[in-house]
């Protein structure tokens, strides 16, 4: 069943209303608004319901988008809800902070010759809808199983783990060294892309599941060891935190910054108040600052808008390669030049310059082939990030790639056993990013999902 | 049964033409014998000829009134006759020992019975006359002559009992004897009668007199002839097939004669007369051989048995009832009472008989057979398939006219008078109370009030769930079958096909139904449409212990009467509460008990249910509604239905009792007409109620105004219910009592012992999953339904999902091919083909590896070039109005710069693509004839003829209207916006010699196309192809399953049809047997993506291959599915221009593309192989080999029969060899005219002749329409250079077919079949001889089925026009003086005026043009299909300008062929007038038709 068949050509694509950039860049809050039931139901309409789902082949997670399409289309919010949830424990987040135009979007029929289906917009207004229409998922007909699972990171990997365990009557018990739940949910992407409130909703509806949380907790090797000891299962959901290096010369003068530092601290700072001072938390004061942040991934993007967001005067991107290949978002970069962000493709940096504080950057420009200087006060190295599993794991005998290894896999856990997502350590699963390297969150969703079908379905075998 | 050699099995199919020809006087005489002869003569062209070309496939006389003939001829052998002589024609073993056996066992047998064997006679035969096939195989001929030793065998009836009890007697003997083998091969009892005798043989008819010297004989006389002419689809001799069989001959296809044969042999045991002992004479009917033979079995028992012909004929194939109930209640009332007892043995069906008391002739219901009859004024009567096979000069005439459907006529010779159909409807009626019977006897459960719940007791959400998984009832089904069911009351409709894998090959656990394929009809039968002619479907089913037929009493009708077999809750629960009942009922659990095996539990279930009946049980309850646990084991209920029904066959006990089953695992059409098609009576499909319950209670059903809750149960019944009918129809079978138990199936992978044991006699060829992998199945599904866990299957078999069933054209593949043409990188041409062809086991070639060996490898360079490969590829036929003109084109565009061709579908060509690249040269002619013109005919290469299609065949086909825009109007004739209908069959083919007829038309219209028919694989396709062969096709396309389509109702596209892979083997193994091969040319189609498959193709028989889809995904296609909703992303199979504008982005370069990289992949792989063309892979079946599989349900199949030769001579050719298969009838006529009128069409100069003609001269016109065509296209003559061709006598088939503009036919005589088929302009007037003594409008004149697909002329006929006049009628205008049923059906276009009576159903289909019919008894609102129009009064206010219309054709009818009928009227038109009715479309306002008249005028 689908709608009238041909509304993908009467009804162009709409996303809800966005506040401009001029507003939204004054503060931290989601600049997306929502669709009004009826527009959203009529977008949802627009989908073609294929023979041949595109998007859902297109999504990592397999989700039934056609189905739930059609569902809150009919107004069937709670079913809709349901279904999401049954392939994608965090469908409002990814519904946030995919990049659709890569994945289902960008697979969906329509985006040739016509304009694809607002799919992320859509799952993520109506699973937000359900919740607080009231749904809760139900896990009335669940039996306890009596088991326990002890899941490390409560990061996407980590959450959606326990969900699935939840799901299976199995008790998850998540721990993480941040005072909040979400890992680089809360600490990386930053509050305007994923909304605080987002993330406390899901911790309720998972507590409510029965899933404990154990924060401000680092796990050390005697943990680790505890954790295996009494818990039927470990999942390890550590991420991958270790930026990659900058070695320009100068990288060590004042007005150089980590990505993840000033995204971790700003976050840190928002989870107290978006009012509260940044210098409170180790923040630069970006105020009146020429920021230039090198790189070209999401993190790179979040890194700009920050800057905007905290006061910098003027704000430019270093990107190696051109517009077309960059690895991040469409979307991303369309949001951040409407926030007032300059690109600088095609510049490899070679360089920070400056005798006690940054003073410029210089760079090649592969387009003129001239090197070139440009001025700066801050500048924020946005390389991307690997995994660096500590000392325990490998202890433990846990493998993980060796520094031999093919280019970017050292360092990354090894998840060859029997089972999806298991590792070397017979009852010792990992997923997200500490497998994977530096990944899209609805990868990390995935791992995380389907190791807790795994340890669900080792745990029933006995 | 798997056969070590190969697939085809020597089944087959026949048809023919026949006749009688009877004194009303009985006396014999020597110009009846003349008659009946020279008639076999003149219908040589409705039979075929053995591959020497002198072997007939049989034709024969059965004479009667001969006591004098067998009385000379004893008194000539030195033979003593003494009272009550007869004389039996038989055939013998060859062999002398086993001859003398059979004759010594005969002797036996006869005397046992009272008969004296008076002596023998070697019938002299003329070997000369008679073809080497023929004579290789032909049987020692003798008479036997007997006499009555026996003093107390005295009345004519017992001494025809004793011959007949003699001779079964003798049948069985012989069976039994030591020899059995040799004697039983040619051991055949021609006739043993006291009334007639057979003379039959292999020879073309014209031989027949010669080779039978007796036949020739002066003093041979006979008072009644029945003869016919045989076309059978196997050339191996087959003396005894030859008709007429001892009672009969049969013209046609017995639909229903597995069910029939089925069934004869479950009531064998329940039937009792006094006259026989039917369990001596069992099984009653032969159950194998032609469908004609058990007819003739049949009808012999019940005679011997007591019934009369007139009775006997008239239960055994029926009329069709439904519209009988308010003219005739007695008559109804006789059906309905038989019914009880015996279901139809349902036609298409001809037949003629003769035995003591009667001569007859009948048709069946659909009256598919043309039967034209005359009674001259000395009392001779002639009936046969044609009218002018016997000369009689127009004043002796007493009376002429044509059976109509379900009609009899017979000659009763005891009083020397002819029987019409009605005289026999009144003696049949009158024979018992059969209305007070019935009222008494039966109860009516349709009368109660409707279920007002889906379900009594919900299930609670855990068992339904519970439910749901352990039968597989997916997310998918419920939300895209189930509820489409109930809330649209219609099966859901889906396009493009099915690409999933096999059930057998798939990974995952698939329902047993999904290993059934639906059987289909195509060429030796025509499927119906159920929709236009639902009057002649019934699904009604009865409960109760059946009756007997030979006892008249009102016990037989004591029965429950259903509407249909799907019961709802409150209607089985009705039944089970019934009094008669409480002491007669059974409840058998499909579960398996603890530590029971699978074969185990179908033991104790048989076991238990025949306890049950031999206690007294009516109701057997089969029910897995009681699952004893959480984790419980299901029986399939389609296993136990069909071992049950089985057992109790066996046992003598099936009619004493019926079967309910009570299941959840059956919910669509298909699974419901599993369990009927494999013995149930009638079906409780629980599941599916409680499952539309559970919507319904959430408010998930959408309610449509005035649409209460509670009907959705009935709305989904009603949807199942037109289902139903379409699988039925689409065999060509009526009602659901000649369906039950038929098994009308071919079962895909299913291993031998479950076939033997649960549906024995259904064909499985290739073996597959046993009972052993059925209950690890049903194990595994039972833990599943035990998991709390696990959540509802999603589905997947409709469309591709993620981890559900496997797609073959899923995105990956799709991506692949997609980026493959567009980057022209063989690289990635070869990600793709990798993909292809290292998928997982899918298909049956999956399993077929190519032996490649190293060692026998050849430079690429030494294999042919792929310019000469390329010529072997087809495009699919695809309908522009399915495509988009832009698609099409570039199809087109690709194929033709290739080299190659493109097919272009049902809809016409737009002439400006004419002599372009953008031209296809394979012109499609379907069964809507859309746009088929000589121009168009002439202007291709190939004709193909399509006659199934992969995805549905059986079925018709409709683009919706919102798909006919403008243009597509334009080409195929007809308005946008208005839909179109393809009727399921050509409607004129409906047996193997129309075909032949059509083939016939299409060669004579363009000489120099290839004709091609389009086959679908299925069980027994090798017969069917071999009669194509025969009716001088010049190549076969044989389709497989998974060919798409536009639009199609879900479970066609994946129930009906078979993988191709066991079709081009069975086919080629069949004609290389029958040493047709190197006559046609062979192509597959069906899923061909790589060059592998091409490969495999070849080596299973192919020449040519169609691809259909992969070319399309090539020029953007995403395989979307959504084809039929107009709404194509892709531009392609769409017609809105916004959609065509900005989706469609191919270009032909992307299709050729994939063509080149295919042939060059094709070549990498003879390179490989070792072979260095294509061609030489013909039939080197020892380069592939079968692989073992990678399931354990895999490694049940064996494929070796796919492998074999099927018997096959070594030296039979592997190809064609010839360049075409030319028709053996030259056409003398035509060939003359064509000379004669030469001079005039190149010089365009005006032209008249006159000719004589007979029936034998066929598609008269047509050469000539070809040949104007061709120089003028459509346009036909110039309007100052018309020809006018003037005839005298009777026109043989196809007169005037593709008629072009300014070529007028004018006939003064009758015409048969067909005439006018297709004309595109130009005129046609028949009209009566001079001398005439019968009022032209009371007579026929005309054939059945003229004027299909008409687009323009007209047509004048002063007399009647047969069944189907101007159906598909897009143009033609035509006046005639009266019309059988089916009038003006499917009509988009002309005008028709019917100045006399018309028969049933006039006007089904009909979305435009209009018809004026007079209604001169005032009954014809009870004669037309009032679905799509209306009737209005010519009244002089308002629809002054129709009167003005109608009588301005009338007068033209007038003038053209001085109507007596048509000047009266005018003379009278103002009372006339009055009596007309206006027929016109609902859709079409009276506005809008007075505008198209004042545009035409």
């Amino acid at each position: 069943m689908s709608g009238p068949p041909l509304q993908f050509l009467e009804l162009p694509r709409r996303l809800p209303r966005v506040l401009p950039a001029a507003v939204r860049i004054t503060n931290w809050a989601e600049p997306y608004g929502e669709y009004a039931p009826e527009d959203g139901a009529a977008q949802a309409g627009r989908c073609l319901d294929c023979g041949n789902p595109y998007c859902q082949w297109g999504c990592p997670l397999h989700n039934a988008i056609p189905r739930w399409l059609d569902l809150h289309r009919e107004g069937r919010l709670f079913e809709a809800a349901e279904l999401a949830h049954a392939t994608n424990p965090l469908p409002e987040i990814c519904g946030r902070v995919c990049p659709q135009d890569r994945l289902c979007e960008g697979a969906c029929t329509l985006e040739t010759g016509f304009e694809a289906v607002t799919i992320g917009a859509l799952e993520r207004t109506l699973v937000d809808d359900a919740f607080r229409a009231g749904w809760r998922p139900d896990l009335s007909a669940v039996r306890s199983t009596g088991k326990r699972v002890a899941i490390i990171g409560a990061g996407p990997a980590g959450l959606s783990c326990a969900d699935r365990l939840a799901r299976a009557g199995i008790e998850a018990w998540v721990f993480d060294r941040h005072a909040q739940v979400g890992g680089l949910l809360s600490f990386g992407i930053p509050p305007f892309k994923l909304a605080r409130a987002v993330i406390r909703t899901r911790r309720a509806v998972l507590e409510a599941m029965g899933v404990r949380f154990v924060l401000d907790t680092e796990v050390d090797a005697a943990l680790f060891a505890k954790l295996r000891r009494d818990f039927d299962a470990v999942f390890v959901g550590t991420g991958a935190e270790k930026a990659v290096a900058c070695d320009l010369p100068g990288h060590g003068l004042p007005g150089v910054h980590a990505a993840m530092e000033l995204l971790l601290r700003n976050a840190r700072r928002v989870w107290e108040s978006e009012d509260a001072a940044p210098a409170a938390f180790g923040l630069p004061d970006l105020r009146g600052k020429r920021v230039r942040v090198l790189g070209g991934g999401d993190t790179a993007m979040d890194c700009v808008r920050t800057a905007v967001r905290l006061g910098a005067a003027e704000v430019a991107c270093i990107v190696r390669r051109g517009e077309a290949d960059m690895p991040g978002s469409r979307r991303e970069v369309a949001s951040a030049r409407e926030e007032g962000v300059a690109f600088h493709f095609h510049c490899q940096p070679l360089a920070i310059e400056g005798a006690t504080h940054v003073t410029g950057l210089r760079v090649f420009d592969a387009g003129a082939q001239a090197e070139r200087v440009l001025d700066a006060d801050v500048v924020i190295v946005a390389f991307g990030f690997r995994p660096s599993p500590p000392e325990w794991l490998t202890d433990a005998g846990i493998v993980v790639h060796a520094a031999g290894a093919a280019p970017g896999l050292h360092g990354r856990i090894r998840v060859d056993g029997e089972r999806p997502q298991q590792t070397a350590a017979a009852r010792v699963y990992a997923g997200g990013d500490n497998v994977r390297g530096a990944d899209l969150v609805v990868n990390a969703v995935r791992d995380g999902r389907d190791a807790g079908d795994a340890i669900a379905a080792m745990l029933r075998a006995g | 049964m798997i056969e070590a050699r190969g697939l085809y099995d020597g089944v087959e199919r026949d048809s023919c033409g026949f006749g009688l020809i009877a004194r009303l006087d009985d006396t014999p005489t020597r110009a009846v014998v003349d008659a009946a002869l020279v008639a076999l003569a003149r219908l040589a062209h409705r039979g075929a000829v053995g591959g020497d070309g002198r072997s007939g496939d049989g034709c024969g006389l059965l004479l009667r009134g001969i006591e004098p003939f067998v009385r000379a001829l004893a008194r000539e052998a030195g033979i003593s006759l003494g009272r009550d002589p007869a004389c039996g024609m038989v055939f013998l073993p060859r062999d002398a020992d086993a001859g003398d056996e059979a004759r010594a066992l005969l002797r036996e047998a006869l005397q046992a019975q009272g008969l004296r064997v008076a002596g023998w006679r070697d019938v002299p035969l003329s070997l000369a006359d008679c073809g080497p096939i023929a004579e290789g195989n032909r049987p020692r001929i003798v008479q036997v002559f007997t006499d009555v030793a026996d003093a107390t065998l005295v009345a004519a009836e017992d001494i025809e009992r004793a011959l007949f009890l003699a001779r079964r007697d003798a049948e069985q003997r012989v069976a039994g004897s030591a020899g059995a083998d040799a004697a039983r091969a040619g051991f055949h009892v021609v006739t043993l009668s006291r009334h007639t005798l057979g003379y039959k043989a292999m020879v073309l008819p014209d031989d027949l007199p010669r080779f039978y010297p007796d036949l020739a004989r002066a003093d041979l006389r006979a008072s009644a002839a029945v003869f016919h002419q045989r076309f059978s689809t196997n050339t191996a001799p087959a003396w005894e097939r030859a008709q007429p069989f001892r009672l009969l001959a049969h013209n046609g296809e017995i639909n229903t004669i597995q069910g029939n044969r089925h069934w004869a042999l479950a009531r064998g045991a329940r039937w009792q007369t006094p006259r026989l002992d039917l369990e001596l004479l069992q099984p009653m009917v032969s159950l194998d051989g032609s469908d004609s033979q058990s007819l003739d079995n049949m009808l012999e028992v019940l005679l011997r048995g007591g019934l009369d012909v007139l009775q006997a004929m008239r239960i055994l194939v029926p009329p069709a009832t439904a519209a009988l109930e308010y003219r005739d209640p007695d008559l109804a009332a006789f059906y309905e009472y038989f019914g009880l007892s015996l279901d139809p043995w349902d036609g298409p069906a001809g037949l003629v008989l003769c035995d003591g008391a009667y001569a007859a002739c009948a048709l069946d219901r659909n009256g598919l057979r043309p039967a034209r009859w005359l009674l001259t004024d000395d009392g001779l009567f002639v009936v046969a398939s044609e009218a002018g096979v016997v000369d009689v000069a127009p004043e002796h005439v007493l009376a002429r006219g044509k059976l109509g459907p379900g009609e009899m006529l017979a000659v009763d010779f005891a009083k020397g008078t002819l029987l019409q159909s009605t005289d026999i409807d009144a003696i049949n009626a009158s024979r018992a109370p059969f209305k007070r019977w019935l009222k008494q006897g039966i109860t009516y459960l349709s009368t109660e009030l409707i279920d007002p719940a889906l379900a009594a007791e919900p299930f609670d959400a855990a068992t339904l769930r519970r439910f749901q998984k352990r039968f597989q009832l997916s997310r998918e089904e419920r939300d895209s079958v189930l509820r489409v069911l109930a809330e649209t009351e219609q099966e859901p409709t889906a396009s493009m096909g099915d690409d999933t894998p096999l059930a057998v090959l798939s990974a995952q656990v698939r329902p047993l139904s999904d290993y059934f394929r639906q059987g289909f009809a195509q060429v030796t039968n025509p499927p119906i449409d159920p929709l236009r002619e639902s009057l002649v479907m019934s699904l009604a089913t009865q409960i109760g212990r059946e009756g007997n037929v030979f006892a008249l009493s009102p016990d037989n009708a004591r029965q429950v009467m259903l509407n249909s077999p799907v019961l709802s809750q409150r209607k089985l629960r009705q039944l089970w509460a019934l009094p008669q009942f409480a002491d007669a009922r059974a409840q058998l659990e499909l579960y398996l008990h603890e530590g029971e095996s699978l074969p185990a539990a179908l033991d104790r279930l048989c076991a238990k249910a025949e306890a049950a009946v031999r206690d007294g049980a009516v109701l057997v309850l089969l029910t897995d509604r009681y699952p004893p646990s959480d984790d419980a084991v299901a029986v399939a209920a389609l296993l136990a239905t069909g071992a049950i029904h089985h057992h109790l066959v066996r046992a003598g006990l099936r009619c004493e009792a019926n079967l309910l089953v009570e299941t959840a695992a059956a919910r669509d059409a298909h699974q419901i007409a599993c369990l009927v098609g494999v013995g149930a009576t009638a079906v409780y499909p629980f599941l599916a109620y409680q499952t539309l319950a559970a919507l319904a209670g959430h408010g998930i059903l959408a309610d449509k105004p005035g649409h209460q809750a509670a009907e959705f149960g009935r709305s989904y019944r009603r949807g199942i219910k037109k289902g139903l009918l379409k699988i039925l129809s689409k065999l060509g079978i009526s009602t659901i009592g000649s369906y039950r138990g038929a098994g009308a199936f071919e079962i895909v992978g299913l291993a031998p012992e479950v076939v033997a044991r649960c549906f024995p006699g259904l064909p499985s060829r290739v073996g597959g999953a046993g009972f052993a992998e059925l209950e690890a199945d049903a194990r595994l599904l039972a833990a599943r339904a035990d998991d709390d866990g696990a959540d509802l299957e999603a589905g997947g078999l409709l469309k591709a999902l993620p981890g559900g069933e496997r797609h073959l054209y899923d995105p990956v593949i799709v991506g692949a091919l997609q980026r493959a043409v567009r980057s022209g990188d063989v690289a990635d041409y070869q990600t793709y083909a990798d993909a292809v062809d290292g998928r997982p086991a899918s298909t049956l070639r999956d399993l077929l590896r190519l032996r490649v060996e190293p060692a026998r490898a050849i430079a690429l360079d030494d294999v042919e070039p792929a310019a000469d490969i390329l010529p072997r590829f087809d495009s699919a036929g695809m309908s522009l109005g399915a495509l988009s003109p832009e698609a099409h084109e570039a199809l087109a565009t690709a194929m033709n710069r290739l080299g190659a061709r493109s097919n272009s579908g049902e809809g016409g060509e737009d002439p400006a693509r004419h002599g372009t690249e953008r031209r296809s040269k394979i012109k499609q002619v379907a069964s809507g004839r859309f746009g088929v013109t000589a121009g168009y005919l002439v202007n291709a290469e190939v004709l193909q003829i399509k006659m199934a299609q992969g995805a549905k065949p059986g079925e018709g086909g409709q683009l919706p209207g919102h798909k006919v825009d403008a243009t597509i109007a334009r080409l195929r004739h007809a308005r946008p916006g208005i839909g179109l209908i393809s009727p399921p069959p050509h409607h004129d083919i409906y047996s193997i010699e129309d075909l032949a007829q059509l083939i016939y038309d299409l060669k004579e219209v363009n000489p120099d196309a290839l004709v091609s028919v389009k086959l679908v694989a299925h069980a027994g396709i090798g017969a069917v192809a071999a009669g194509v062969a025969k009716a001088y096709a010049d190549l076969i396309t044989i389709s497989g399953y998974d060919g798409g389509t536009g639009a199609s109702p879900v479970s066609s596209i994946r129930h009906a049809g078979g993988p191709w892979e066991l079709g081009i083997a069975e086919v080629q193994q069949a004609l290389r047997t029958q040493g047709l091969r190197g006559r046609v040319r062979l192509q597959v189609d069906g899923g061909l993506k790589t060059g592998l498959d091409v490969v495999k193709a070849a080596i299973l028989g192919a020449e040519s291959f169609g691809f259909g889809t992969a070319p399309m995904v090539a020029l953007g296609c995403k395989y979307l599915r959504i084809c039929h909703l107009n709404s194509c992303a892709t531009g392609i199979a769409t017609q809105l221009p916004a959609l065509r504008e900005a989706g469609f982005r191919g270009a032909p370069e992307m299709a050729m593309q994939f063509f080149r990289f295919v042939a060059d992949d094709v070549r990498c792989w003879l390179a490989r192989l070792g072979v260095a063309k294509l061609a030489d892979l013909a039939g080197r079946l020892d380069l592939l080999e079968a692989l073992p599989g990678e399931t354990a349900r895999q490694r049940g199949l064996d494929l070796a029969p796919l492998l074999g030769d099927g018997g096959a001579p070594a030296s039979a050719p592997r190809a064609c060899v010839e360049a075409r298969n030319p028709p053996r009838d030259p056409g003398l006529l035509a060939a003359r005219i064509a000379a004669d009128t030469d001079d005039a069409i190149t010089h365009g100069l005006p032209f008249e002749a006159r000719y004589p003609l007979c029936n034998r001269d066929r598609s008269i016109g047509a050469r000539l329409s070809g040949v104007i065509a061709r120089k003028h296209g459509d346009a036909g003559l110039p309007a100052d250079a018309p020809m006018v061709l003037r005839f005298d006598g009777v026109a043989g088939q196809s007169f005037g077919a593709w008629n072009v503009p300014g070529l007028a036919l004018e006939l003064t005589g009758e015409a048969n079949d067909y005439v006018g088929k297709g004309m595109g302009g130009g005129r046609i007037v028949l009209r009566p001889p001079a001398g005439a003594r019968q009022a032209a409008h009371e007579a026929p004149i005309l054939g059945n089925t003229c004027l299909y697909g008409a687009t323009g002329g007209e047509l004048f006929a002063a007399g009647r026009a047969g069944e189907r006049f101007a159906v598909r009628n897009s143009g033609a205008t035509a006046v005639v003086e009266g019309v059988g049923d089916h009038g003006c059906e499917y009509m988009t276009g002309g005008q028709v005026v019917v100045l006399g009576r018309c028969g049933m159903n006039f006007g089904a289909g009909f979305t435009g043009g209009l018809a004026y019919v007079l209604d001169a008894e005032r009954d014809f609102v009870d004669r037309y299909n009032a679905d799509l129009v209306e009737l209005v009064r010519i009244t002089p206010e308002g629809m002054e300008h129709h009167r003005q219309h109608l009588r301005a054709l009338v007068a033209r009818h007038v003038a053209a062929t001085g109507s007596l009928r048509g000047r009266a009227m005018l003379e009278d038109f103002r009372d006339v007038a009055g009596r007309f009715w206006l027929v016109k479309p609902k859709a079409a306002s009276l506005e809008s038709l007075a505008e198209s008249l004042r545009a035409a005028a």
